[in-house]
């Protein structure tokens, strides 16, 4: 009987225990979900003010008037349908061009076993560490180089397939890595099965490997459109016509020379941070799943 | 009325050397005749996408197309992005005619063979422009490559209505004691005496560039900004010296505010005065043109009387053929047009969407100055009384040089003045670091 209580009496002091450290997270999960959110919160507060109530009253004044003027400003200052139409040429085929390159190199270095593939992997993956300020100079002589040779000057430099191709090779790394091990976790007998039903190594890719991959293919490319999506470094400096390049440089439009309108600044940039955020909310799941791919070896 | 020193020392004689052969190439004989001739389409690389300038460039183009009949194909980029790429647009696919500015800047370029030789165009427009123009389009290598659209100084602006709250005119505040006695005054009043901001790294150059004008004289400070001069100079501690005397008048948020929140400032009457260049005038008047009308500029006093106040640091902006474009006559065409009183006339006339005129000082001689307003008259009047014109640091100097190293050594010496000594030596250190121009 006094066991039961004893046990009763423990069994409350410890869920009570337990409340308190949820309560202790929660509390603190509430403080970063503070941190957090406020640039955002900032970001959408600031775009709402004229910039000539902050000049005249500083930033931290009582709005004299909130309105969405910065927003109709930033969208016929920014040019919006042509820049989005760049993002999209260069971004959907280089997402497209990274996952078909990454996921052949990753079947072969994973599904086949010969005397360099463990070495191929690491030049792929290692290729992921070079920081793109280094290299952009050689990158940049070679499309000059590459342009003058064939006589079209503008054949890779200043067009948009110049940038989709260093995306790829740039991205190329990482999505072999991924995929790789990712396939690692697929059994091998499935391919074992598969070449002694006579499949031809091409086949073994496209209509046994491929499949599987999906789930991994998935995130991998939500993960690449955001990266893409968010590049202004090589539209920069591989492109000199402003109006071939992608949305982010657009945002540069809304910089003046001198002056920079941080309100007009702030409404541009939730516009063209909508799109990520939509991809962001409808896959929701691949995200995730993508943040966590490779991070545990089957 | 106006110098500027070309002098060549030996470092660029090699440099000009290992260049030469390129330059020459480059410069060729490309302009057959003069303007107003079939020249054909031509590209135009605007370096600002500000509504401003934007009209301006519309206009000119306009104009210079029905002239003409050559198309011109419109490319704008921003003007940060597009300074920092230059380099790589250049050597590219550049479009033939593009905006840029005068001087070290310009001839950085010239003496890497990226500029097309202007010479031939200074032979149609030269007598519209003051010499001191031309030696300001003039690379090393004496040919033109620059063609000059318009300018503005550097000098302090204040309040009119202020100054006459503090008992103060433009008279009283000649020197360097006047000018300590003005700030504080301010400061008594509870005003910032010397609004300033060095956020973007930028804005204390200016700063630097007049006091030491005033303090060493013009000669000096084109010798410091060619490496001819060294940094651990005494000449240059006493500059140093003379700022920090400014510093309990400045706001003490130097380093977290850009310029326009030392304009601001200013704007909200809570300084009294600020060193800026005059551009900003246009941000007075887009707040209200009472603002404007009250804005004032006088230049910075005078601190070794053997000086005076004989400089002043007015960038010149303008244009320059690209090389590699791909039609270097009708680029060169253009800029006969654009450089002429004719083209110049047509940029002047340019409205904002608001229908009103957008205010520029030209450097063509032929501007009807009997049309400048308050603000641009006191503006010519700073630029005359001056004998030296200057560009500003991070134009008169290597661009290598100016952003990446002055630009941060100037920030860790407001965060800790006391340092001085460790900063130039480190200046100079990191000058004689930079590889030689090829």
């Amino acid at each position: 009987m006094s066991i039961d209580i004893e046990l009763q009496k423990s069994a409350t002091k410890y869920r009570n225990k337990q409340k308190v450290k949820d309560r202790f997270i929660s509390a603190l999960i509430g403080v970063f979900a503070i941190i957090w959110i406020f640039p955002i919160v900032w970001t959408f507060w600031t775009s709402l003010r004229p910039y000539k109530d902050v000049r005249a009253n500083g930033v931290f004044s009582i709005p004299k008037a909130l309105n969405l003027q910065n927003y109709f400003d930033a969208i016929s200052r920014m040019d919006l349908p042509l820049y989005f139409w760049n993002t999209f040429a260069i971004t959907v085929p280089a997402v497209f061009l990274t996952l078909f390159f990454g996921s052949l190199i990753a079947f072969v270095v994973s599904r086949y076993s010969f005397k360099w593939n463990v070495t191929l992997l690491l030049l792929f993956t290692a290729g992921n560490l070079l920081p793109a300020q280094l290299v952009f100079i050689p990158v940049f002589k070679m499309y000059i180089t590459l342009g003058k040779a064939i006589g079209i000057p503008r054949v890779l430099y200043d067009s948009h397939w110049g940038v989709v191709l260093i995306h790829v090779a740039f991205q190329m790394g990482f999505a072999t890595f991924v995929l790789s091990s990712y396939m690692k976790t697929i059994p091998k007998e499935i391919s074992e099965s598969a070449m002694v039903d006579g499949a031809t190594v091409f086949t073994h890719y496209s209509k046994v490997m491929l499949p599987l991959l999906r789930p991994a293919l998935a995130s991998l490319a939500v993960l690449m459109t955001t990266w893409i999506y968010n590049d202004f470094f090589w539209a920069l400096v591989l492109m000199s016509t402003d109006s071939k390049r992608p949305i982010t440089s657009a945002l540069g439009r809304l910089q003046g020379e001198f002056v920079t309108d941080y309100n007009l600044l702030a409404a541009g940039a939730a516009i063209a941070a909508l799109p990520t955020l939509i991809v962001f909310f409808l896959l929701r799941k691949q995200f995730v799943s993508g943040l966590t791919l490779g991070s545990t070896k089957g | 009325m106006l110098e500027q020193n070309n002098g060549i020392s030996r470092r660029s004689v090699l440099k000009g050397a290992a260049v030469g052969g390129l330059g020459i190439a480059a410069g060729g004989s490309l302009l057959a005749g003069c303007a107003s001739k079939a020249t054909g389409p031509l590209a135009y690389g605007a370096r600002s996408v500000d509504a401003g300038p934007t009209a301006q460039n519309e206009a000119l183009i306009a104009a210079y197309t029905a002239k003409t009949k050559n198309e011109v194909k419109y490319n704008a980029t921003e003007s940060n992005a597009f300074q920092n790429n230059l380099s790589q647009y250049l050597q590219g696919t550049p479009d033939d005619t593009f905006e840029w500015m005068a001087g070290y800047r310009m001839q950085f370029f010239a003496e890497q063979g990226l500029l097309a030789d202007l010479t031939d165009v200074w032979g149609t427009i030269g007598d519209q422009y003051t010499d001191s123009y031309k030696i300001a389009s003039t690379g090393l290598d004496g040919k033109q490559y620059f063609v000059p659209k318009s300018w503005y100084p550097w000098g302090m602006h204040f309040r009119k209505s202020m100054f006459k709250d503090l008992g103060l005119s433009a008279d009283t505040v000649t020197n360097w004691d006047e000018f300590l006695k003005m700030l504080d005054g301010m400061k008594k009043k509870g005003l910032v005496g010397f609004a300033a901001g060095d956020k973007g790294g930028w804005e204390a150059m200016g700063t630097f560039d007049i006091i030491n004008a005033r303090v060493n004289g013009y000669q000096f400070h084109v010798d410091l900004m060619a490496g001819r001069e060294k940094w651990t100079d005494a000449k240059v501690l006493e500059v140093f010296k003379h700022w920090e005397m400014l510093i309990p008048y400045m706001n003490p948020n130097v380093l977290d505010l850009e310029w326009d929140g030392a304009m601001q400032l200013l704007l909200q009457k809570k300084a009294g005065a600020m060193l800026m260049g005059s551009w900003f005038g246009g941000n007075f008047k887009e707040q209200s043109q009472a603002d404007y009308d009250d804005l004032s500029i006088i230049p910075f006093p005078e601190i070794n009387p053997e000086h005076g106040r004989d400089t002043v640091d007015a960038p010149i902006d303008g244009w320059c053929v690209a090389a590699n474009g791909t039609n270097n006559a009708g680029g060169a065409d253009f800029l006969a047009f654009a450089g002429d009183m004719e083209g110049v006339q047509a940029t002047l006339d340019a409205k904002d969407k608001d229908g009103k005129s957008i205010p520029m000082t030209s450097a063509n001689k032929g501007q009807d100055r009997s049309t400048y307003d308050a603000f641009q008259k006191e503006q010519m009047a700073v630029m005359d009384e001056a004998k030296y014109i200057t560009q500003f640091l991070d134009r008169d100097t290597r661009p290598d040089f100016a952003g990446p190293v002055v630009g941060p050594a100037i920030q860790s010496w407001f965060k800790n003045p006391k340092d001085v000594n460790k900063i130039v030596d480190s200046l100079q250190a990191q000058w004689d670091a930079l590889p030689p121009l090829a």
